[in-house]
């Protein structure tokens, strides 16, 4: 039988993959925000209300090399800005739920939890969406809480290549939803845009090869139907 | 710089962008076109954020192959081809690279 519990605690399983995947990511991100000077209070409540990954690791990088207020600023709305695409892509799964759901499914709506929710081969529930959103927020605030008490112990521990685990996730995140040639373009075209921009030092180089990809998936998509 | 007020305002603008498309009042009709296309955006994402991880290092390009990334990185894929299991992928790609690294 299908109840709020029972969806719940299927939403939490299927995410402890990703969960134990993030482990190492939010251990360099508590780690790292010790190094660059913050507090241990500060650190944490970053990941307690910002709770997102790249834009708190790029901002404490940020802090350390003396960048200023508005650029870090600027920086996290245009990491940010692929958020916008999630809550456009769950809008019509969503928008009618009350205030109370919205905002806390928004509030949860990272990476991971977005690829869980949006599984093909199940239609959208709140219940299950929650227990994945708050037991990956609940380890992900963990893990850095751990980062914070050995980044206090361990000096360098920010440079032992933690930065691997977002590698690991995300590859296999991606991986199985490479089903088409449509996605495969898609991957392809954004991982080597990804590339150029960095080497040319774009600012906006996330965002670019972000909608380089997405552009080239659809075309491609298009092109094959038509044949 | 007032550390807090940053956390504040990174607050605001993350939420933002992960609400506001959730909100029914803003008049936005998704056509099937927009949706097709909006399928598209999690590999793209994901894929741009492992792109210059893997590739550069300190905005140059990394040419050599023994690139511990690298082979963490083509571990993970074919890790998850042959397994299709997302923990086994990531504990032991993770393990690989902490090991050659």
């Amino acid at each position: 039988m299908i109840t709020p519990r029972t969806e719940i605690i299927r939403g939490t399983v299927d995410m402890i993959p990703l969960i134990v995947a993030v482990i190492p990511w939010g251990i360099l991100v508590g780690a790292y925000g010790i190094e660059s000077g913050l507090t241990g209070i500060e650190t944490q409540a970053l990941s307690l209300t910002v709770f997102a990954g790249t834009s708190q690791l790029v901002a404490i990088g940020m802090l350390e090399s003396g960048a200023g207020f508005a650029s870090i600023l600027i920086t996290t709305l245009l990491i940010t800005s692929r958020h916008l695409l999630y809550s456009m892509a769950m809008r019509n799964d969503i928008k009618d739920l009350p205030f109370r759901w919205r905002s806390s499914l928004g509030f949860l709506l990272t990476d991971e939890l977005f690829v869980n929710a949006q599984r093909e081969d199940l239609s959208f529930n709140r219940w299950y969406a929650l227990g994945g959103g708050f037991s990956f927020y609940l380890a992900w605030n963990l893990a850095t809480l751990c980062g914070i008490v050995a980044g206090a112990f361990i000096p360098d521990l920010s440079q032992m290549g933690l930065d691997f685990a977002v590698v690991a996730t995300f590859i296999a995140i991606v991986v199985p939803m490479v089903k088409s040639s449509s996605v495969l373009a898609c991957v392809l075209v954004s991982t080597v845009v990804s590339i150029y921009c960095t080497v040319q030092g774009y600012q906006m180089g996330l965002l670019i090869s972000i909608a380089a990809g997405m552009t080239t998936g659809y075309y491609t998509y298009q092109l094959r139907r038509r044949k | 710089m007032n550390y807090w007020l940053l956390i504040i305002a990174m607050t605001g603008v993350v939420f933002t962008s992960r609400y506001l498309f959730l909100e029914p009042k803003l008049p936005l009709k998704l056509s099937d076109e927009a949706l097709r296309v909006l399928s598209y955006s999690a590999p793209a994402v994901l894929s741009a954020v492992i792109g210059p991880l893997v590739f550069t290092h300190e905005g140059a390009l990394i040419t050599e192959l023994a690139n511990p990334y690298l082979i963490g990185a083509v571990t993970a894929v074919v890790l998850m081809l042959l397994t299709k299991n997302t923990l086994l992928t990531a504990v032991l790609s993770m393990t690989l690279f902490l090991i050659i690294n």
